[in-house]
């Protein structure tokens, strides 16, 4: 009960402040916080395949590279309007994660994580190589969603979407299909002795978390004016990763902190990026090795303690934790 | 030979049969339907033709040696593995060859030897999951929930994570989950005392007896002990080395020369 509490009054808490943020702003940091609203999409889409269903997927990316592409070739390839490319590829993409969902159904752990990551590698290097059509490493000029280049509308457009997306998960973690998902990570056979059906619902959290991943990757298309490979680089999977660990893998606001609070230190440290990279790995390993919740686990105790005070029942909720 | 007579012995004091007459004499047909049972792993034969079938409201005890295929048998009626001749049908419905969740579906329920419960879930939402596959509203799953768990004494334990519980306690919450299936009428448990406390088994025991008098479930329940199978089930079946070899009361059981010879390690 306190969890949720907690949980929904940061959440809300977060939205008002990300609603007048801007007013505040330099274009230059609305712009990074649009991008950064974009990796919210793809962490907490990720959370729900990776962290609360068990399928380490390393192809998360690319379901964005495809969904950009696709709107980007239909519109510049076949002249169709903008709203049409951004459906089509919403059902293409529904359809493509249905097939990989099905070929990694049987898989688990390390297989398919090899797997997805060789979907990946295929389609990043389908499009270098088929440059004519797809323009290669220089990628493709693709209009813009309002056509302009303020950010201030598209910090709008990913806000709305990025908590579009965080409320469909919440509700399906707290449905009946959030026990199924949860079950099945524990233990899939039980699960299926129970009277789950495994295949349908992981094949629904592959569907459910691609489909989403994919529309935020149009929408960065047409955010950015461009399409590019670079969006399908395994560097983009391992952020979404670090973004989910950092943040705190299967808690819903986990993805939100840990991609925010990384973001905003990848654009501090932005004139050494070596050093950014070593950071944000060591932080990873530190949060794996010590403190598997992360970040918002972390908040939460201060949080408790706040509340309850170092003596008394703090005491006993630290023990609980053990 | 002493060895000998003291297991005839403690066959003979505890079998006496108990007010089955009805259940077995009834006319209707089983309500699971074992035919020609055949599995084969490899080159290995793990069950060969076994036939057996359950009345609606029986318990039935299957016991024998360790590796005689008992685990096996349930594997393959709950659907886990393929089997490889014969056939299963349950309530005239043939099963083989279903998913195990379909299955499930049709109110056959099983226990793992080894608990599997779901470590990073409650107690209580660990309950919720098999109700849930049903069209039971939440409020109903909670409300029922709460009610098993009281009456095993695990609402203590409720908001705990599964992965906190003892060994003992994890089988009775693996048990009591079954029990959640709002349409459970076949219940097949893989050895539910082995490792488990005495009062845990006793909260077992009481659960498995308010069920089937209450529910009128049926139970299929593999154990190795033979005061609680006594106790609990109203016919037993003996299988070894794959075969069923007897089957009947537990007076029949223990005075059938084959089943003394497969307990005595006669190879
Ligand atoms: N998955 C499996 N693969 C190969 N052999 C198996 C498998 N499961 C069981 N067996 C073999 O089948 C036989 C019966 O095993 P089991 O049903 O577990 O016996 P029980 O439960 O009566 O102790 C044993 O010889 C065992 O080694
Ligand atoms: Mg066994």
């Amino acid at each position: 009960m306190l969890k949720y509490r907690f949980n929904s009054v940061g959440l809300l808490l977060l939205l008002l402040i990300a609603i007048v943020l801007p007013f505040y702003l330099a274009d230059y940091w609305i712009h990074s916080l649009t991008v950064a609203l974009y990796y919210v999409i793809m962490a907490v889409t990720w959370n729900l395949l990776g962290g609360y269903t068990g399928q380490f997927s390393l192809s998360h990316h690319t379901f964005a590279v495809i969904g950009s592409y696709t709107s980007a070739l239909l519109i510049i390839r076949i002249g169709t309007p903008l709203w049409m490319g951004i459906v089509s590829s919403c059902i293409f993409n529904a359809f493509i994660s249905l097939l990989l969902g099905i070929l990694c159904l049987r898989m688990r752990g390390i297989y398919l994580a090899l797997t997805t990551w060789a979907f990946a590698e295929i389609v990043k290097s389908y499009i270098r190589m088929d440059f004519q059509f797809t323009g290669g490493d220089r990628g493709l000029n693709t209009p813009l969603f309002f056509k302009t280049i303020d950010p201030l509308p598209y910090y709008y457009l990913f806000l709305a979407f990025a908590v579009i997306t965080i409320l469909i998960i919440a509700i399906i973690m707290r449905s009946r299909i959030g026990y199924y998902i949860r079950a099945i990570r524990n233990d899939e056979l039980a699960a299926q002795a129970m009277g789950v059906n495994t295949v349908r619902w992981k094949v629904f959290s592959f569907m459910v978390a691609s489909v989403l991943a994919s529309m935020a990757g149009t929408l960065y298309g047409h955010f950015i004016g461009l399409v590019s490979p670079v969006l399908g680089e395994f560097s983009e999977m391992a952020f979404i990763i670090i973004f989910v660990v950092i943040g705190g893998m299967r808690s819903q606001a986990g993805p939100v902190v840990g991609t925010i609070s990384v973001r905003f230190l990848a654009e501090v440290l932005r004139k050494w990026p070596e050093v950014r990279m070593v950071i944000f790995a060591s932080v990873v390993i530190l949060i794996m090795r010590f403190f598997n919740g992360g970040l918002i686990e972390f908040l939460r105790k201060v949080y408790q303690r706040i509340r309850h005070g170092k003596d008394g029942e703090s005491v006993s909720v630290f023990q609980k934790m053990e | 030979m002493g060895k000998t007579e003291n297991l005839f012995l403690f066959f003979k004091k505890w079998s006496r049969g108990k007010g089955i007459e009805e259940i077995m004499n009834s006319q209707s047909r089983p309500l699971l339907d074992i035919k020609n049972l055949v599995k084969d792993f490899g080159g290995l034969r793990a069950l060969s033709n076994v036939s057996l079938n359950i009345q609606k409201g029986e318990i039935r005890g299957l016991i024998g040696p360790n590796g005689s295929g008992k685990t096996t048998m349930i594997n393959l009626i709950t659907g886990i593995y393929n089997i490889s001749g014969g056939a299963i049908y349950f309530s005239q419905d043939r099963i083989d060859g279903l998913q195990p969740n379909v299955i499930a579906g049709r109110g056959v329920i099983r226990t793992f030897q080894i608990p599997r419960v779901f470590k990073d879930m409650t107690v209580l939402e660990n309950m919720m999951v098999p109700a849930l596959c049903q069209q039971q509203s939440m409020a109903e799953a909670k409300a029922r929930a709460e009610e098993l768990l009281e009456f095993s004494l695990l609402t203590r334990m409720k908001d705990e994570p599964a992965k906190n519980l003892s060994g003992g306690q994890n089988m009775l919450l693996q048990i009591v989950r079954g029990f959640m299936k709002k349409d459970l009428r076949l219940y097949l448990m893989d050895e539910p005392f082995s490792g488990v406390h005495e009062s845990i088994k006793g909260i077992i025991i009481k659960n498995i007896k308010a069920m089937n008098q209450e529910k009128m479930i049926t139970f299929l329940i593999v154990s190795h002990e033979m005061t609680t199978v006594r106790n609990l089930c109203h016919r037993i079946s003996v299988l070894h080395k794959g075969e069923l070899i007897s089957q009947g009361t537990m007076e029949e059981v223990a005075n059938d020369p084959l089943v003394i010879d497969a307990y005595l390690g006669g190879e």
